[in-house]
């Protein structure tokens, strides 16, 4: 599988790198919060086993100074205090940073694709894979959080700690050093391989969960009626067991881990102990900084944990990021054309097709070798029975579906040498509107738009009445979906939008579906007096009637051939 | 005098979920107070190994050298404890596991006895999420808050004790600031926990606003506006992001307590005891309230004091978690589905019934009626079309008949009424199709088989034949076609056809169907109510739908009227209604 490699959209290490000063404060705040928390022990051991060791008696006598190990104690606990506090808040702004990198990132990826790779991702994938971007995106800044800060802490603090047992005894380090290595690399290495693999499976376990349930939810009545939902009943409680079994593996294996990570640590403990003190005759070493050496191990445990549990967060993150590549990649392997003659045509704007032939993947009619030439200031009208492929032909128009045989030539040049996206204004079936206002969704057709455009555009569909009614006007938020308007007047809003966007040439499918026949003749005498005199290609299953207008029309039959096409005038009701 | 009508609290329910699983957690929390007492002894044999060698070292007693057998208990602490904890996790993770799958059970127990009647607890996705999600959301709860909420009081005391034994003042040094941990966590985390619950809302907001976008992407892209789309993408992240700080600067505050009280508790007890060793205690001068021994035990103990308070603040939203998830579900765990008395049972038999309706009504929440009191009287082999407004009780009616929804007033099968009848041996009679057909992801012959496993593959390619589906599939895979998701690879036409094939396996005597038809385009529903006309000969239909449009051969049509509004037609009278209607429909 020799495909044409782009660069992955994520990869790891762009986690890191998008945020690398936020990262870095965190680190910096994290390290010295830890430093703060182990020497708080060490230096309270050391304090109170010294001064025990001074003596109420010697105390005059020596001139123990109590202040700066007093003052070092508050300092510890200060930084440790605001220590905490800071580099939550600072993990969580580099966090949030992350995620607005890689949320614009990722759409400005799914963007670079044709037009047609985006419908046939939401097509195959179904709306759940499309929920699971948002969860997958929020996973990625799991690999900082909870496994790279963490190790690279661990791995601070435990040189740290082995570089002072070296200046105080090497020996000690040699004692303290097996159980302590063991706890920081060896058993976490061990398991970060398995785990992280095992974590990877999570989300598929819990989507065929997902699917065992939901799907025959949908079916729950009939289900009933023929007495299969014990079936159902049973297939669910196995996809659970087998979800839960697998979350039982990680969770023992990291309470596993955890457990032996500690163990090693005691160990290290009872080494370092067992050896210090027949050294503490020999060299310089002293009961309180053996009981400082011993309470900085005890401290550490804390810092090492994390790293038993680091592999689920790995895995998970892992795994968001290859379906999160994956969901990105074009699946034609074509990423947008770039036309090799860029350039936009010249008005007049004559369209010709010469024997097109074309099919969406899967179905079974589309058009077959249709032929004809649509000069500038005419309109084509393209009928024909439901599932001819009269939206197949619009979508080859658009140069969004390659045909199977035949060319395309706009103004005496294939379709896809023109740079298109400035001269195709094209109306598909599926179109959205936006969980945005409705100012808002028509100025995705011209950002500039001013308010009087845009109510000089609502007007000429027959829509400035109604939003005048609207409270809110022209600031009335649509709803996700476009759920608070009508079917007709989203048609006539995504309409709109696309005439502000004031492209030469236009493909309309269906424009007038759900609009009385006074309505047609407005919307369509606008559409005309907008677009000027570019050619205009209409799917609908209603003929077309607007005086002066100089209509041509196409009849596709079922199997989607023409059957008759000219410039007879449609016969009027 | 129990009234039905108080519900238990979230947390009652909670306490009812895991009342079976006391057992495990039980036994968790032994292991977790064992893990304290070897605390106490492991700091207790370090302090005492410590102060030996102090004196040794100082040549004031014999040098005594490592005392084997200390060092060896002191080694079992230091092993036992780890190990004591993992298994108090694993008993935790059990507890949590049965809980889990047990409410998971009760759930889809409760969906089986509510058939259509699902719909009013909320969409099938939402239903999915209350029972994957929203019981698994328990979790935190169950294997961690429980145990670590009995362990946050009795562990602070033990140790208290135990410090009291050397020290009053540091004793009470401490637990005078523990009560403290619980106020401060009460007041700060009420206020996060308010502020998390907006932060969560606006970041499903915001998620749901950047799949807005990226499901409209191929429009963007024609219309040219990708790239601000991008620019918006950013700046609401943006926002949410200057937003969620502001949240996420108080949230913090809580955990920053326990903190600074851990911190505080070791730096004051460590000034203490030192200070105290050294004798310059400002009213203790020159003498040494506590011997160094008791000084190091307190000192080791001190970190250990808050730690679980410490953990139990960091699981303090497990709780939150479980309860919003519980109130979630109570609505479906509250639900008291119906069934009929199944005191008499029909016969099998393929001979359609006939159905004699008086006053039938069926009643809805707070005194609503779903459908208002209705005579309907159906013939043997009568085809009904029920229409009206939604909510004028289209599928309540259905539901009644399909032996979901109580109702009122009678409902006669062959003279039987519903409410007696033996539930499963009525709906064997029925056949059903609704909005979605129950096609699963499978081949075409597995899917077939949901309505007669035993059917062979001549009688299958049969049926496919009758809906006119055969042809299609034979130039696929024939009966081996392979349909995804939610019938993927069929058109919905098509797998409505399906549909229509798997009840022609059933011989039911009586279809119900509701709005078969509404999610099809004009041509595939004309198509469909063709052929339900043709192969739905010789039995009686009851046939839902908004549109009569290719339903001009039923036999009577009833308008269903929220108000009063209801009229009978006979066919002759509303078929010239339909021949008036028919030109604006077109338009």
């Amino acid at each position: 599988m020799s495909e044409l490699k782009s660069a992955p959209a994520i990869r790891l290490r762009d986690l890191l790198r998008l945020r690398r000063g936020g990262w870095s404060l965190a680190f910096v705040i994290g390290a010295a919060t830890l430093l703060a928390v182990v020497a708080l022990l060490a230096i309270s051991g050391w304090f109170i086993t010294a001064a025990a060791a001074a003596g109420v008696a010697s105390m005059a006598l020596l001139g123990f100074d109590y202040f700066r190990p007093a003052a070092l104690i508050r300092l510890c606990a200060i930084v440790r205090t605001v220590g905490r506090y800071g580099e939550r808040l600072a993990s969580h702004h580099a966090a949030l940073g992350l995620l607005k990198d890689l949320r614009c990132r990722l759409f400005d990826a799914l963007g670079r694709r044709t037009p047609g790779a985006a419908q046939i991702s939401t097509a195959t994938g179904s709306a759940a894979t499309m929920h699971r971007l948002v969860t997958d995106i929020d996973q990625l800044d799991r690999f900082v959080l909870s496994a790279l800060l963490p190790w690279g802490w661990a791995g601070l603090l435990s040189l740290a700690v082995m570089g002072a047992l070296a200046w105080l005894d090497p020996t000690l380090l040699l004692a303290a050093m097996p159980g302590l290595l063991m706890a920081w690399l060896g058993l976490p290495l061990l398991t970060l391989w398995q785990g992280s693999r095992l974590a990877r499976y999570d989300a598929e376990l819990g989507e065929a969960r997902r699917e065992a349930l939901v799907e025959p939810l949908a079916a729950i009545t009939p289900l009933l009626l023929w007495g299969r939902w014990g079936d159902v009943h049973r297939r669910v409680a196995e996809h659970d067991r087998r979800c839960l079994d697998h979350q039982e593996r990680q969770r023992r294996l990291a309470s596993l881990v955890g457990a032996l990570q500690q163990v090693a640590l005691g160990m290290s403990i009872v080494s370092v102990l067992w050896w210090g003190v027949s050294r503490l005759s020999e060299s310089g070493l002293s009961v309180a900084l053996l009981l400082a050496v011993v309470m900085v191990l005890l401290g550490l445990g804390e810092i090492l944990a994390p790293l038993a549990v680091s592999f689920v967060s790995l895995g998970a993150s892992l795994a968001a990021r290859d379906r999160l590549n994956a969901l990105v990649a074009d699946p034609r392997g074509v990423s947008a054309s770039t036309p090799a003659v860029a350039g936009t045509p010249s008005s007049p704007l004559s369209l010709e097709l010469d024997g097109i032939s074309a099919r969406i993947p899967g179905a079974l009619n589309g058009p077959e070798g249709v032929s004809l030439k649509l000069r500038a200031g005419e309109v084509l009208c393209v009928r024909g029975p439901s599932g001819c492929g009269k939206s197949t032909l619009l979508q080859v128009l658009a140069g969004e579906l390659a045909p199977s045989a035949g060319e395309c030539r706009l103004n005496d040049r294939k379709l896809n040498e023109w740079r298109l996206n400035e001269v195709i204004g094209y109306l598909p079936q599926q179109w959205d509107l936006f969980d945005m206002s409705l100012a808002a969704n028509l100025r995705l057709g011209n950002g500039e738009a001013s308010d009087d455009m845009l109510w000089q555009m609502l007007d000429e569909l027959a829509l400035g009445e109604w939003v005048r009614r609207l409270p809110q006007g022209l600031d009335t938020p649509l709803g996700e979906y476009g759920a608070a308007v009508s079917g007709g007047q989203a048609r006539r809003i995504a309409l709109a939008r696309l005439l502000l966007a004031r492209r030469p040439l236009l493909l309309l499918d269906e424009p007038l579906v759900g609009l009385d026949a006074v309505c047609h003749e407005r919307v369509l005498a606008a559409v005309r007096r907008r677009q000027g005199d570019g050619p205009l290609v209409v799917v609908s299953h209603v003929p077309l009637d607007l005086p002066g207008l100089r209509l041509r029309e196409l009849w596709l039959s079922a199997e989607g051939r023409p059957v008759k096409a000219g410039g007879t005038r449609a016969s009027q009701r | 005098m129990t009234a039905a009508t108080d519900s238990p609290t979230p947390r009652q329910r909670l306490a009812r979920c895991l009342a079976p699983q006391r057992w495990w957690l039980r036994g968790a929390l032994l292991l977790a107070l064992g893990g304290a007492v070897l605390l106490v002894a492991q700091s207790w044999l370090l302090a005492a190994l410590f102060s030996r060698w102090l004196l040794a070292w100082q040549g004031e007693a014999a040098p005594t050298l490592p005392a084997p057998w200390w060092l060896a208990a002191l080694a079992t602490c230091l092993v036992l404890r780890p190990l004591l904890h993992a298994g108090r996790e694993a008993l935790s993770r059990r507890a949590s596991r049965n809980a889990r799958a047990a409410l998971r059970l009760e759930l889809l127990e409760r969906l089986g006895q509510l058939g259509p009647l699902r719909r009013r607890f909320g969409s099938d996705g939402a239903l999915g999420a209350q029972v994957l999600e929203q019981v698994d959301a328990l979790d935190g709860y169950v294997s961690r808050y429980q145990v670590q909420s009995r362990l946050a009081v009795l562990v602070p005391l033990l140790l208290g004790v135990a410090i009291a034994l050397h020290s009053r003042l540091a004793a009470a040094l401490m637990l005078m600031t523990a009560p403290l941990v619980p106020l401060f966590m009460v007041l700060v985390g009420r206020a996060a926990a308010g502020a998390s619950r907006r932060q969560l809302d606006t970041q499903a907001r915001l998620g749901g606003h950047f799949l807005d976008l990226v499901r409209g992407m191929g429009t963007l892209q024609r219309l040219g506006a990708a790239a601000q789309a991008s620019r918006r993408i950013a700046a609401a992240s943006e926002a949410y992001r200057e937003r969620t700080m502001g949240v996420l600067r108080l949230a913090f505050l809580s955990s920053a307590v326990l903190e600074f009280f851990s911190a505080l508790a070791i730096a004051l007890v460590a000034l203490y005891l030192g200070l105290g060793l050294l004798g310059v205690l400002p009213w203790a001068k020159g003498e040494v309230p506590v011997s160094y021994p008791s000084a190091l035990f307190i000192l080791l103990l001190a970190p250990e004091f808050y730690a679980p308070l410490r953990q139990l603040g960091a699981d303090y939203h497990a709780r939150a978690e479980a309860e919003g998830a519980m109130r979630e579900l109570a609505p479906l765990l509250e639900s008291r589905p119906w069934r009929p008395a199944d005191r008499v049972a029909l016969a099998d038999t393929a001979a359609p019934p006939r159905l004699a309706c008086r006053n039938l009504a069926v009643a809805g929440d707070a005194g609503r009626r779903r459908l208002a009191p209705l005579d309907l009287d159906l013939a043997p082999g009568e085809r009904l079309l029920v229409q009206g407004e939604s909510g004028s009780g289209k599928s309540s009616l259905l539901e009644a008949l399909l032996g979901f929804a109580p109702y009122e007033g009678s409902l006669a099968v062959d003279g039987h009424e519903l409410a007696e009848l033996e539930r499963e041996a009525w709906q064997r009679r029925l056949g059903y199709l609704g909005q979605q057909p129950p096609v699963l992801r499978g081949s075409v012959a597995d899917n077939l088989r949901l309505s007669a496993p035993e059917a062979g593959d001549s009688e299958l390619v049969a049926v496919l034949d009758q809906v006119e589906l055969w042809p299609l599939l034979a130039a696929r895979q024939g009966l081996a076609t392979l349909l995804g998701e939610r019938g993927r690879g069929l058109s919905g036409g098509q797998l409505q056809r399906l549909a229509l094939a798997q009840l022609l396996l059933r011989e039911a005597p009586l279809w119900l169907f509701d709005e078969a038809t509404a999610h099809l385009d004009l041509d595939a529903a004309r198509r469909l109510n063709g052929l339900i006309e043709r192969l739905s000969r010789g039995r009686s239909v009851i046939l839902v739908s908004h549109e009569a449009d290719g339903l001009e051969w039923v036999d009577r049509r009833l308008v269903l009227g929220t108000a009063a509004l209801r009229q009978e037609r006979r066919k002759e009278e509303w078929r010239e209604e339909m021949r008036e209607e028919m030109p604006s429909c077109q338009s």
